[in-house]
């Protein structure tokens, strides 16, 4: 899904305006972004792959001067790299710049023919074409106008189009199939004139880019073209001017992309089925007991996984499913391993990290690669940083994440990482008993959304002191990731600890105050243990909150139970996880907590 | 004028089709392999309207979940009414989200983008007080009937007791602002405010225009209807995904033994998988992620998402719910039957069994023609089970 912007009559804000525009597309998610402005020296363009924050970087000290722009942002799921496919695309001089979304059917041969008469391409786009097709109208005398019809007239396709043009003062759009919507900035009495006159006037795919400037909007119907300069004229095909009415839309830009939620973080927990499926689309084959994640991997003694936060959580899982496949594994924190690596040898290591440029991890893989190490990016984003310099990548599919707090893509990791133990180290046997339980996965958590009472424990105990949370095996990087997401979006005291380590220590903070949530899945010797430590606990008067798939006792001695269906324990490990992202969603909520955007957290930490 | 925004009705639970829609509404029950709604909304979007608000209720996220903030590159806007007080009380709730004409349509059940179309052209052409669908039926008792005189609604008759009118309303309208007083100005009726009242009064007194609609119009009351849905929307070939021969739809991502037989038309969604010697079809649709094991047959019935079927189970005329488990050899014959709805009695109606969301039939267990079993329900291996099973119920041996 991708993004368009444009605004003309913002003056010396014109950049920051298209820049922010973009981010108000956030949720239609990024792979690359660009932007292009006319001022008086002339089309500058800037752009590069990556999340909005690399844009903003490489736009550090160059600040393209114009009073007249264009952006585009773009996202894909499983698409190749895009290093010069991101948009704007330019003509051969330089002079003509064009953002467009949907396809050009007909691109090749115009690119063939474009090509005979000498033009020079640079990406595999089919938008390219468009600006060139530009410059040889503007070769062949025609005026801007004119030429961008000429050019948007030889195209077949869906589009939304829009272009800027070096010595021109105006940006040209079009629009078929593809949505293209403009906004009328008002003047200060904050009337807007019907023909845009007097103030700003932008462009957008969709209204929230610019609905912090103005909530008057025209949409464009297919066929129209739309010139903006100091107002807006809309023409159809034939030229002949058209009326197209101006709306007013009355909701503010903060709700939109979260589709009828309050927050993205709920959004996001509520899309794990859909996220679980992407990541296990075409990887698995239960009834012949195969996986297949299209990576060769060198033949490895061991693994070291690299990460930081919830991705190294996922890490400790993923390390604990490699042990018990017999493969020796252990995990980092990056922003350690970075300066105190460990021996390598001949281990593959792995960095786990949603965005591909948390530079902890980033840094530790970097370490590893410059000794001789085989490398392996866990990630999210096509094309991100890690996605590029390590030496294979496996894509979790979760989607665009937008609250600071991860949790579709925490699922997407450990189902990711069992994916990846399958395919590598674990025997045919493993393959046919862990398959269906991970196909089972989008299902079962559903379950869980359908039914959790999640929110009535969080009303029971949002005024607790602190929160502890315990787990053995595969559930202890569980309760440490439960307490994670508590403390980060609702800022009380929260900390996961292995099940027996209780009473080395810790114990000694509990009291009745401060309830215990208890992962306990399945009947063997790690649950009865943990079900040992819950009477521990019960015993100095805190209430314990037991997370279990109801095949052990852990019930008869909890005060509140969150159910999770009965799975494979891998598995239900991470439906485990979604009960306790509810409990922190709705504590934080009950606390008023602005849990998209918690206080001194970053989405991605790009700084070490 | 252009009516291009478009409102869907989407908040009701469809109370007669449960126990199907006890995890989520009627618009997201399975239309063949994809929910209703889908269908609903692709006919929105390809008829041209560039926004969509829809307006959602009873167990909301599953709709919000599915389609997220946009469709089709159309944008969304979500609008919550809390209590579900009837379709008018339903478009009300849309009021701050409008402006100038729309066109409305009910979200529950399939129409083609021709019919929206050409309402939204009638509307904006004529500018009559509403436009409506209506679409000739030989069955016009279990919906709305209606009169018409010179292309102008006359009367609207509510599940008449008699087949003789000939058009009923196809659920979808041309309104501009003033419907949303009309709509506070109708009675209410045991505390509803249905549409079809507030429309029955305007045309007593202003022109409301029909508009002769025709092709797939298809509707879901009961639960065995959504075999009758899932097979005129598979003869239609409204199936997403490559056509692998004549009315033989199957998923890049669905993985179908070679050895398996796919009689027409059948449709298999992504990633689900079939095993060696089964036969599938006809009038079969497959969901996503459903797993189907080794010499099953499975005729004329619908396996909605995740679902599992094991080795050598027959599935007749079968509904299944969402991650329901079918044990292997499970038998349901299918047949006519008599089917039991609260105090309802629906004589001799071709249904195998329905399964409602996460059952679980245990290996070997027969169920006897028109059989329900709710959700979370068990029956055990080996049994034999004859009427209804209640949510979470348990049949033992």
């Amino acid at each position: 899904m991708c993004g368009i912007i444009g605004c003309v009559g913002r003056g010396d804000d014109t950049l920051e305006t298209l820049v922010e525009g973009l981010a108000n597309l956030e949720y239609r998610g990024y792979d690359s972004a660009g932007v292009a402005l006319v001022g008086a020296d002339g089309l500058s363009v800037c752009k590069t792959e990556g999340e909005l924050s690399a844009l903003r970087d490489r736009l550090e000290g160059r600040d393209p001067a114009g009073t007249v722009g264009i952006g585009h942002t773009r996202w894909s799921t499983h698409g190749p790299p895009t290093d010069a496919n991101a948009h704007p695309h330019t003509d051969c001089a330089g002079e003509v710049a064009v953002v467009h979304n949907g396809i050009i059917e007909n691109y090749q041969p115009l690119r063939e023919e474009l090509e005979e008469q000498g033009h020079e391409f640079e990406s595999d786009t089919d938008t390219e074409v468009v600006p060139h097709l530009i410059e040889a109208a503007l070769a062949g005398g025609a005026r801007p106008e004119p030429a961008f019809r000429e050019a948007i007239g030889q195209l077949e396709g869906s589009y939304a189009i829009a272009a800027v043009i070096a010595g021109s003062r105006e940006i040209f759009a079009a629009r078929n199939d593809s949505p293209l919507v403009a906004g009328l900035g008002q003047d200060s009495e904050g009337v807007p004139p019907q023909d845009g006159t007097g103030g700003p006037v932008f462009l957008a795919s969709d209204v929230p880019a610019f609905r912090e400037h103005t909530p008057h909007v025209l949409y464009l119907e297919d066929g129209d073209f739309a010139t903006l300069d100091g107002g807006l004229t809309v023409t159809d095909t034939d030229g002949v001017a058209v009326d197209r009415g101006v709306e007013t839309v009355e909701w503010d830009a903060e709700q939109t992309g979260k589709s009828g939620y309050d927050h993205f973080m709920r959004k996001e927990i509520h899309e794990q089925p859909w996220a679980l499926r992407q990541c296990l689309s075409g990887r698995v084959d239960e009834l012949r007991g195969a996986a297949d994640i299209d990576l060769e991997l060198g033949a490895t003694l061991g693994v070291q996984f690299v990460a930081a936060g919830t991705s190294y959580h996922a890490s400790l899982y993923g390390a604990e499913l490699f042990r018990r496949a017999g493969v020796p594994a252990q995990a980092f924190l990056a922003s350690e391993y970075a300066t105190s690596t460990p021996p390598i040898g001949d281990d593959l290591v792995i960095g786990v990290t949603q965005s591909g440029e948390t530079a902890d991890t980033l840094s530790a893989l970097r370490e590893a690669d410059r000794r001789g190490a085989e490398t392996l990016a866990v990630t999210n984003t096509v094309s991100s940083t890690a996605d590029r310099e390590c030496d294979h990548t496996l894509l979790i599919r979760s989607g665009p994440e937008i609250g600071v707090a991860a949790t579709k893509t925490f699922a997407g990791q450990l189902a990711a990482l069992n994916l990846l133990s399958l395919a590598t180290v674990e025997s045919q046997h493993d393959r046919r008993t862990l398959l269906p339980a991970l196909r089972d996965l989008p299902g079962d958590v559903q379950a869980i959304l359908n039914d959790s009472n999640a929110e009535g424990i969080a009303d029971a105990y949002e005024d607790a002191s602190a929160y502890f949370f315990i787990g053995r095996g595969l559930q202890y990087p569980v309760a440490l990731e439960g307490a994670l997401k508590l403390k980060e979006i609702s800022y009380k005291h929260a900390e996961g600890f292995a099940a027996g380590e209780l009473k080395h220590g810790p114990l000694a903070l509990v009291e009745d105050s401060t309830p215990v949530f208890a992962v306990v899945l399945g009947s063997g010797e790690r649950a009865q243990k943990t079900v040992g430590n819950i009477k521990e606990v019960e015993a100095r008067d805190a209430p314990v909150v037991a997370v279990t798939d109801g095949r052990n006792d852990a019930h008869l001695y909890a005060d509140h139970v969150l159910e999770v269906p009965e799975t494979h324990p891998r598995a239900g490990a991470l439906l485990a996880n979604v009960q306790l992202q509810l409990v922190a969603y709705h504590v934080a909520d009950n606390l008023g907590r602005p849990i998209d955007k918690p206080r001194h957290l970053a989405k991605s930490v790009t700084v070490e | 004028m252009t009516v291009t925004t478009a409102v869907v009705l989407a908040a009701g639970e469809g109370t007669r089709l449960r126990p199907l829609t006890h995890n989520r509404p009627k618009p997201m029950l399975p239309a063949a392999t994809r929910p209703i709604l889908e269908h609903v909304l692709d006919a929105l979007v390809d008829a041209g309207m560039d926004r969509l608000v829809l307006v959602v209720g009873y167990r909301r996220r599953r709709v919000q979940e599915k389609f997220g903030p946009d469709y089709r590159d159309v944008p969304i806007e979500y609008i919550e009414q809390s209590k579900q007080l009837g379709s008018g009380h339903a478009l009300v709730q849309a009021r701050d989200s409008v402006s100038g004409p729309v066109l409305v349509v009910n979200g529950d059940h399939l129409v083609e983008a021709s019919a929206v179309r050409e309402v939204a052209d009638a509307f904006a052409a004529d500018e009559p007080a509403a436009t409506m669908a209506v679409i000739e039926r030989d069955d016009p008792s279990r919906y709305g009937a209606v009169t018409l005189s010179d292309g102008q609604v006359t009367d609207i008759i509510e599940k008449p007791d008699t087949d003789d009118y000939q058009l009923i309303n196809a659920g979808i309208y041309g309104f501009d602002e003033a419907i949303f007083e009309r709509i506070e100005a109708t009675p209410r009726r045991d505390g509803e405010l249905a549409l079809t009242d507030t429309i029955a009064r305007l045309v007593e007194r202003q022109r409301v225009d029909a508009v002769r609609v025709s092709g797939l119009w298809v509707d879901a009351t009961y639960p065995w209807d959504l075999l009758t849905v899932a097979r005129s929307v598979l003869d239609r070939g409204r199936v997403s995904g490559p056509e692998r021969s004549a009315g033989v739809w199957v998923a890049e991502t669905a993985q179908v033994h070679e050895e398996a037989v796919l009689r027409p038309p059948v449709a298999v969604a992504p990633d689900a998988e079939v095993g060696p010697e089964t036969v599938l079809g006809p009038a079969v649709a497959v969901g996503r992620n459903v797993t189907i094991g080794a010499n099953t047959t499975v005729v004329r019935s619908v396996l909605d998402s995740d679902t599992r079927v094991g080795h050598g189970a027959t599935l007749v005329d079968t509904v299944c719910g969402q991650s329901v488990v079918v044990g292997v050899d499970v038998s349901v014959p299918g047949g006519p039957a008599d089917v039991r709805v609260d105090e309802r009695v629906f004589t001799d109606r071709r249904l195998g069994a329905v399964l409602a969301d996460r059952a679980h039939i245990g290996g070997a267990a027969t169920l006897e023609p028109g059989t329900l079993v709710g959700p979370d329900a068990t029956v055990e291996t080996g049994v034999t089970v004859d009427g209804q099973v209640p949510e979470n119920g348990r049949v033992v041996r």
